[in-house]
This record gives structure tokens, C-alpha cells and sequence, in this order.
């Protein structure tokens, strides 16, 4: 979607407010927050639904709130989208009844969690339609739900960088139908991307799916 | 079960926004009570969790890799060739470490690591991310004036340096592997490992040298 999180290449941010020393969490608030997400991810959801509905946020509280602020409003939205809370629930904070499918996660559990990796390749049963340091051109348009061909890099010219296998495909998997596409990293000149870059020796690098791209 | 629908989604926030405080201390409270008293977390979980963020996993894992990849040539080939299982070895696999690519610094290159679309980050093996990763400067600017984002970081970059921006948008996670500093001939991994700054392993750290002691302003 063309929403405000898709920030690569805007104007008118910034500077960086540098930070040096590792802080895990400023305060408290944050930290609980953080920790309700990683407590209550529930099986009906996708990672892309996920990041859906936290680009679905107002755009003016998007880029206004905290970054866990919007962690925070993203999974109340989440559980009672899935119907593990209800909207009165969450307004008045009274629990109308037990959770039917109460299963709450153990203490005990979180450093073998915390150790697992998730893996997004799967088999597929096609060959990749390109093959590194083939000059390939971005769709034009992104897409009306969740998306990841940044606006920045859409209708552009880069070249096959390296072919990853394939992964599942995160525009579908924001609806919940979970399929593998071939996935590449793909490199722009950033005279590519930006009027401003001529000359410059910078690239972008970008992980894209087959259906993002075409032949150039 | 998900409705999986943008509408419903985007009209849930909006009702969340107008009923509830505009403080998100308040609500975080709220809705731990609720969650506890629904039966579906338990607070000494999300202790665990913060704990376990705080202690356990942080950039000193990072750090521990590449001053390893220092020492030990075949380390740093299983790195740069499969990445998720360098990091097994080490009992570093984690959250968004199982598509992990390392990229090299060298005299002429230069790698920069951002997401441009939410904030995703290798956080088995870096940890929490740092706020300035998360904002929309950081998000925006990284892509099209790394130099200039640099620079706020106090690094300089030579016009015979390429920058290689590295936009983390789909499950691959990249980890920035910079040059050995010189002057660390015969450093054991500990002293190594010290040098290596969280910033460094993102991209917006470059020259490692440590300072040379003897020297004061």
C-alpha cells in the first residue's frame, strides 16, 4: 500500500539523533510492551499480516508515536481483529471472560523461543526467471494491500546481484495465502534512483521477488 | 481467527485511537492487566522476555562473530558463505537470523544497513535495535544520502569508497563485517570482540582502530 511507512528516498527527516552505547530498552513501558508482543503472536497470523496492520495505523500517529507505541497499537489491533479481545475489552481493560484457548506462555520457555530462527524458503517447482547479472526493470505500481517493492525502487532498472531460492511471497502471505516466489537480491546505481545522485559511487540493494520484476 | 482485512484493521485503529489515553504507558498497563486476567500471558513471562533482551542478547554477540572471523579464516568462509550456521556454532541463532547474509568492509567498499519499509533488524545476534534504526530520518535518508547519514555519525567517507546500502525489505537480515584495525596484531578474541562497535555491525560505524594509549589531547 502507499502509506507512510514507505519512507525510503522522502524529504524533510531528519537529522539522526545518534546513539552509541547499546540500550535495549529506554523505558519501561517500552520493554512491556516489546515483551506483550513477543507473548501473544498467535497461530492465525502471517509475519506479513503482522507488518500489515502496523502500516495500517493513521498515517499522522505513524509517524508521530514511538516506534513500540505503534508495536503496542498494532497488536491490540491484532488480537481483536482475531477475536481474542474485544474492542470493550481493550477500552475499559476488564476482561469480560477467560480467554477460550487460554494458553499463556511459560517463563521458563522464552530462551528456547528467543533461540529459534524462522525460515521463510520453501520448495518450488519452477526454475528462477533470471539469473545473476541479468538487467531486470521493477514493476511500476506497488500494490493495494501490504507490499514490499518500496516506492523508491518501483519502475526502476538494477541488475541481478544473487538468486536466494525461494521464499514466501509477502504480498500473499499478508492474506494469509502462504506460497514461495523466487526471491534475488537486486542491485540499483543510486544515479538510478535519485536526480540528485549522478556520479555518485553508491548502489542500493534490494531482496525482491520474481513478480516484482520483468525483463529490462 | 484473522480477518485479514485492511478495512476492518484500519478502522479498529482508528476506534483505538479515539477511546483510548494518548499515553502509552497507561495503555501498556492496561493491557497487561487485561491480558493477564484473560488468562493469556503471564508477567513474569514478559520479565523473562526483558531479561533475556537485556542480558543475554545484545550486539556482544555480534561483536563476538566478527572478531572471531578476525582469527579464524575458516570461520570467516562459513560466515560469508552460510552465515545462519556460523552463528549456530557460536549458540547465536535467534529472531530474524535464519536468512542472514554477512557483508564485507574493505579499503573501497563500504556497507550500510537499513528498512526502509518497517525496521527489521538481526536481533538474535545484534539484539534490540537502536532508536535512530526505527526513526523516519534514519529510514528515509539512509537510502538516498548515506554519506550524509554518515556524517552525522562521524564517518567520512573517501570518493573512492563505494557505498553499498543495503534496504532489508524482505527475510534476508544483513550483518556488517568491518576491516581487522590495525595495530591489534596478537589480540586475543576477548580484546577483539571489544573493539567491535553495535553501530559498526549496522554500518554506520567504520574505523575500529582502538586509541593508542600514551596518547593524551
Amino acid at each position: 500500500m502507499d502509506g507512510a511507512h514507505d519512507l525510503g528516498g522522502k524529504q524533510g527527516f531528519g537529522p539522526i539523533e545518534v546513539e552509541t552505547d547499546f540500550i535495549a530498552f529506554h523505558e519501561p513501558w517500552q520493554a512491556r510492551g516489546w515483551a506483550i508482543t513477543r507473548s501473544t503472536f498467535r497461530s492465525d497470523w502471517t509475519i506479513d499480516w503482522w507488518r500489515h496492520i502496523r502500516e495500517l495505523i493513521d498515517p499522522v500517529d505513524y509517524l508521530s508515536r514511538h516506534y513500540f507505541d505503534s508495536w503496542l497499537q498494532l497488536q491490540t489491533a491484532a488480537l481483536i481483529d482475531s477475536g481474542a479481545l474485544t474492542m470493550t475489552e481493550a477500552v475499559s481493560g476488564q476482561a469480560a471472560d477467560l480467554a477460550p484457548d487460554a494458553d499463556p506462555m511459560a517463563p521458563e520457555a522464552v530462551v528456547a523461543i528467543a533461540a529459534k530462527a524462522a525460515y521463510f524458503d520453501r520448495p518450488i517447482d519452477s526454475a528462477p526467471a533470471f539469473n545473476p547479472g541479468d538487467t531486470v526493470r521493477t514493476r511500476r505500481m506497488g500494490a493495494i494491500g501490504h507490499c514490499r517493492l518500496p516506492a523508491y525502487a518501483q519502475g526502476r532498472s538494477g541488475q541481478i546481484h544473487a538468486y536466494h531460492g525461494a521464499h514466501i511471497f509477502a504480498d500473499d502471505s499478508a492474506r494469509g495465502d502462504e506460497h514461495p516466489e523466487h526471491i534475488y537480491s537486486v542491485v540499483f546505481e543510486a544515479s538510478e534512483l535519485w536526480p540528485e545522485a549522478a556520479g555518485r559511487r553508491d548502489r542500493i540493494y534490494l531482496d525482491l521477488w520474481e513478480p516484482y520484476l520483468e525483463r529490462a | 481467527m484473522s480477518s485479514f482485512n485492511s478495512e476492518k484493521i484500519a478502522e479498529i485503529h482508528r476506534e483505538l485511537h479515539s477511546k483510548l489515553p494518548s499515553e502509552p504507558a497507561l495503555r501498556v498497563k492496561a493491557l497487561e492487566g487485561l491480558l493477564v486476567e484473560k488468562g493469556m500471558i503471564k508477567s513474569e513471562t514478559i520479565d523473562a522476555w526483558i531479561e533475556h533482551y537485556t542480558e543475554e542478547i545484545g550486539p556482544k554477540r555480534g561483536a563476538h562473530v566478527v572478531a572471531r572471523s578476525w582469527l579464524d579464516a575458516a570461520f570467516r568462509d562459513r560466515l560469508m558463505s552460510d552465515a545462519p550456521s556460523a552463528l549456530d556454532e557460536l549458540g547465536y541463532l535467534g529472531h530474524a537470523t535464519g536468512h542472514l547474509k554477512a557483508v564485507e568492509n574493505t579499503p573501497t567498499i563500504h556497507n550500510l544497513v537499513v528498512c526502509t519499509l518497517c525496521s527489521c533488524y538481526p536481533f538474535g545476534v545484534l539484539g534490540m535495535a537502536p532508536n535512530w534504526y526505527k526513526t523516519a530520518a534514519y529510514r528515509s535518508r539512509a537510502v538516498r544520502d548515506p554519506r550524509g547519514v554518515l556524517a552525522e555519525f562521524g564517518v567520512r567517507i573517501g570518493d573512492d569508497v563505494e557505498v553499498r546500502v543495503w534496504d532489508s525489505t524482505a527475510e534476508l537480515r544483513y550483518l556488517v563485517i568491518s576491516e581487522r584495525p590495525q595495530g591489534t596484531d596478537g589480540w586475543d578474541e576477548a580484546a577483539l570482540t571489544a573493539l567491535v562497535s553495535r553501530n559498526s555491525m549496522i554500518g554506520t560505524d567504520r574505523d575500529l582502530t582502538p586509541f593508542v594509549s600514551g596518547w593524551t589531547d
